[in-house]
């Protein structure tokens, strides 16, 4: 097991090196540049000499890579070159409000999606399965945007159920807090539901059709017990992976679902500061999306171990 | 159906079906939000009708009226949905429009402007006294001024903000402020500022960030950091800003007029799609949205529960023609070698090819106005000469091509932005110009790869526009001016040259009017830039919002806004 750990620690490291070169690289092959995009359309030659010179863009790449790599490995991450404020509280300010709105979109999509998924398999071929698949079908189709106007065209603007934009942190007001997630999260939610249900979908019906239900069933266990405790339980591998594989379609959800909702998160943090080319927030945005990224695929396959303790034990051998 | 037939009769059919889907887009957006005023007919341009809630037509200025204080209640914190976020909020380095509509609420300048569009004092207690050689500006200061960190405003406040907008690194206000030598403080109410030449600009100058006062003592404490905690002069002040998200004001107490203040704070959202702008407005989570879209504006005409300020642009959308900028700009001139370049016959036949009226009046709901040149009517320096408009004439176009013997179709490559509203422009013009012997073929790109190319000199044609400044010599000079610091066109005219400088340099008003008319003339004979049209800056508010105003530099003012009793 720590063999194996200390090999998976070695393969992100790599992976994260990468990611910073291809990033800091990427983010300066596009053309146009933070001079340029903070000067907008009142540009002269000297002002944005004066810029680039202030934050080192008159630098060759690998001057600048240097002082990147060795600000970051010193926790500074620099500052913002369009607005001043240090890149570091920034994303340590829109950090959280994307991981809440994920984790509620997660909890939302799982309940959700397992729920119907369960459903859809246990009534196969009836009408249950029907209404699921199609709102599934409809989950996947329908793209976060149309769905985030449609839904504050009906449920804001026409009912007045929620708002339409804005944040309040939870340690501020955690009602209002929920109450400006909810419509978000729900939006950024539909896509993984209608996944996870036809995952569960399936690795239920295959559970369903397996000898150990058939025992389960002959010693007498009740329908609901067979279900859940015996088929639901061994499907649910799929499922967590599906969610972990799923979490980069969720961040990039979330970019679209932040701007359309105003909320101050990592996503819209990343786009506009991609349009801006604010070239330290692209690159701290990368390394901390890519760390998270590789943290939580860790710790995907450790709780593989934990549900299915066959794994713990081949890893351990 | 009149829309839609002038739409047809530009937009070549290969390209309507991009629009037809756009419009089957917007058609089920329409039917399936099930919005009663979303289904409301688009008022033709110009017309005043008496039904449209009390509000303006299309084409009309409305800019608000100040709040009677009878009727507005105190307290309460104004949302206004933004369209970008601002740059730094440091009047010395910002140079994002937007920053203007925070700055206006919490820094105060030495003059600002009326409705009119003319300057009036703010901080200053009157026009600059100007010296008779025009070398020499003698301001008189307001007293009893605070910043909002409790220091006093005088003239020594003004002239550490005037020096740090002349030195600081990267400041974007020096071009601004002209060939300024010294600045004297004779007694705290009184500054001076003296001049190695003329530079009639200044005063409108002063009417924008470089004449904002900064708190000296927030200056020394926070040196190039400013923008971190601005202190300046203002009915509100700095509260807090979460990046690319939000920015919020407070009521500042000790401001020189805080009974006029009603609101306790504000707070800018960032919300840069204009029908989320929209939706936010008509769900009351935003109380005033800006640069609502041409497409959005009449549908919320006619709601019961906005009003639409409208103001025109004083700057200006226009074809830029890549004549000499082979290099790049800031590199010397070199002629591109193709006809639209060398040949002004043949950019002169691109400008009579374009149907202003048909583009303004299709495109936009009628709610921009035809431009020809680059001085605003509103302008005081304007005239009768530059406000001359070339009427569409394709057929003179094609004599024009034959005549600079260019075969036709002559095709040309236009870069353009890759907002929706750019593009059915230059889906429009594509069609228009085809009558007159072009085939425009459109290169779409993201804004800020649009201004690189455009400063590489790499394009032959491209779309874009300026939002404009009080004084006619920042919307001209700059852009036509063969050292111009935005000459993209590489054009370059010493009689041109000329008649801008001696403009720059008048004291007399009637004579900057005339030179500037001369300027127009000159322009529509060699067409660097094809002027089309005029925005116009709308802007929805509330209605139980009162006193919320927008003038034509664009600029909303919230300040002195109540919510109604």
């Amino acid at each position: 097991m720590r063999r194996y750990l200390l090999n998976r620690v070695w393969q992100s490291a790599v992976t994260l090196v990468l990611a910073t070169i291809v990033v800091f690289a990427g983010v300066r092959a596009l053309p146009g540049d933070p001079a340029l995009a903070l000067a907008g359309e009142d540009r002269d030659p000297e002002s944005l000499r004066a810029i680039r010179e202030q934050y080192g863009l008159d630098q060759s790449w690998l001057v600048q890579f240097w002082q990147f790599v060795s600000h970051a490995a010193r926790g500074d991450l620099g500052q913002s070159i369009r607005t001043g404020t240090p890149v570091r509280s920034m994303i340590a300010s829109a950090l959280p409000v994307t991981i809440e709105l994920s984790v509620l979109a997660i909890l939302i999509a799982s309940v959700i999606g397992v729920g119907a998924g369960v459903v859809a398999a246990v009534r196969r071929g009836r009408p249950a399965e029907w209404a699921a698949n199609a709102l599934a079908l409809l989950g996947l189709s329908v793209p976060h945007f149309w769905l985030g106007l449609m839904a504050i065209l009906y449920l804001s603007v026409a009912l007045g159920l929620f708002p339409a934009s804005g944040f309040v942190p939870f340690f501020t007001d955690p009602v209002a807090n929920l109450h400006h997630l909810v419509l978000p999260a729900v939006i950024l939610g539909t896509g993984l539901a209608a996944v996870i249900m036809r995952q569960t979908r399936s690795s239920m019906l295959d559970a369903l059709s397996a000898d150990y239900i058939r025992t389960a069933e002959a010693k007498g266990l009740p329908p609901k017990a067979v279900v859940g405790k015996h088929a639901l339980r061994n499907s649910l591998i799929v499922v967590v992976t599906v969610v972990g594989l799923q979490l980069g379609a969720l961040i990039s959800g979330a970019v679209v679902t932040e701007r359309i909702f105003a909320l101050p998160g990592f996503g819209k943090l990343t786009v506009d500061a991609v349009f801006q080319r604010d070239y330290p927030v692209i690159q701290a945005v990368v390394l901390v999306t890519a760390t998270a990224y590789i943290v939580i695929n860790l710790l995907v396959d450790l709780l593989y171990s934990v549900i299915d303790p066959r794994i713990r034990v081949r890893g351990e051998a | 159906m009149t829309r839609r037939l002038a739409l047809n009769r530009f937009i070549p059919r290969t390209r309507r079906r991009s629009v037809v889907g756009y419009g089957a887009a917007v058609a089920v957006l329409a039917v399936t939000g099930m919005i009663s005023t979303a289904c409301s007919p688009v008022e033709p341009a110009g017309s005043d009708d008496p039904t449209s809630g009390g509000q303006s037509s299309a084409g009309q200025d409305v800019f608000g009226e100040p709040a009677d204080a009878a009727q507005v209640k105190p307290g309460g914190t104004l949302t206004v949905a933004l369209s970008a976020d601002p740059d730094k909020l440091d009047p010395t380095l910002s140079r994002s429009l937007y920053s203007r509509y925070v700055f206006h609420t919490m820094c105060e300048k030495l003059y600002d402007l009326g409705p009119d569009a003319k300057v009036v004092p703010q901080l200053a207690t009157a026009l600059p006294t100007i010296s008779s050689d025009g070398l020499s500006l003698t301001i008189p200061l307001k007293q009893g001024a605070k910043f909002a960190d409790g220091g006093a405003f005088d003239a020594n406040a003004v002239k550490t903000s005037l020096n740090r907008h002349l030195t600081l690194a990267g400041s974007a206000r020096k071009s601004e402020l002209g060939p300024i030598t010294a600045i004297e403080t004779p007694d705290p109410k009184t500054v001076v500022i003296k001049l190695s030449k003329p530079f009639a600009p200044l005063t409108a100058a002063l009417a924008d960030r470089a004449g904002m006062v900064l708190s000296p003592a927030a200056v020394a404490k926070l040196g190039a950091n400013f923008s971190s905690a601005p202190v300046c002069v203002g009915p509100f002040k700095f509260a807090s800003r979460v990046a690319q998200n939000s920015i919020k004001v407070v009521k500042d107490p000790q401001y020189y007029d805080a009974a006029k203040v009603h609101l306790d704070s504000i707070e800018y959202r960032i919300i840069t799609d204009s029908s989320i702008r929209s939706a936010n407005l008509k769900s009351g989570d935003a109380q005033v949205a800006d640069s609502l879209s041409s497409q959005d504006a009449p549908t919320l005409q006619k709601d019961d529960s906005v009003s639409v300020l409208q103001s025109q642009s004083l700057g200006y959308q226009g074809l830029t023609i890549n004549i000499g900028n082979a290099n790049g700009v800031g590199t010397p001139h070199k002629q591109l070698d193709t006809p639209i370049a060398k040949d002004p016959k043949v950019r002169q036949a691109l400008a009579l090819s374009i149907d202003r009226e048909a583009l303004v009046k299709s495109i936009f709901n009628g709610l921009n106005t035809v431009a020809c040149s680059p001085v605003s009517p509103k302008s005081e320096f304007s005239s009768d000469a530059a406000q001359v408009c070339p009427p569409h004439d394709p057929a003179k176009a094609k004599q024009l091509l034959s005549e600079a013997g260019v075969s036709t179709p002559y095709k040309v490559e236009m870069i353009t932005s890759n907002n929706p509203d750019s593009l059915r422009l230059a889906q429009a013009l594509q069609g228009m110009v085809k009558e007159g012997g072009f085939e425009l073929v459109i290169k779409p790109v993201e804004y800020a790869a649009l201004l690189d190319q455009q400063d590489r000199g790499d394009f032959e044609l491209l779309q874009l526009g300026w939002s404009g400044r009080v004084d006619p010599d920042a919307n001209i000079y700059n852009f036509i001016g063969s050292t111009g610091s935005q000459n993209v066109s590489g054009y370059s005219n010493p009689e041109v040259d000329k008649l801008l400088t001696d403009a720059r340099q008048a004291t007399d008003k009637a004579e900057r009017v005339k030179l500037y008319g001369d300027v127009v003339s000159k322009l529509q004979q060699d067409d660097p830039i094809i002027y089309m049209y005029r925005q116009r800056n709308l802007t929805g508010v509330s209605k139980k919002l009162l006193g919320i105003q927008v003038y034509p530099d664009g600029v909303i003012r919230t300040a002195f806004a109540g919510f109604a009793k």
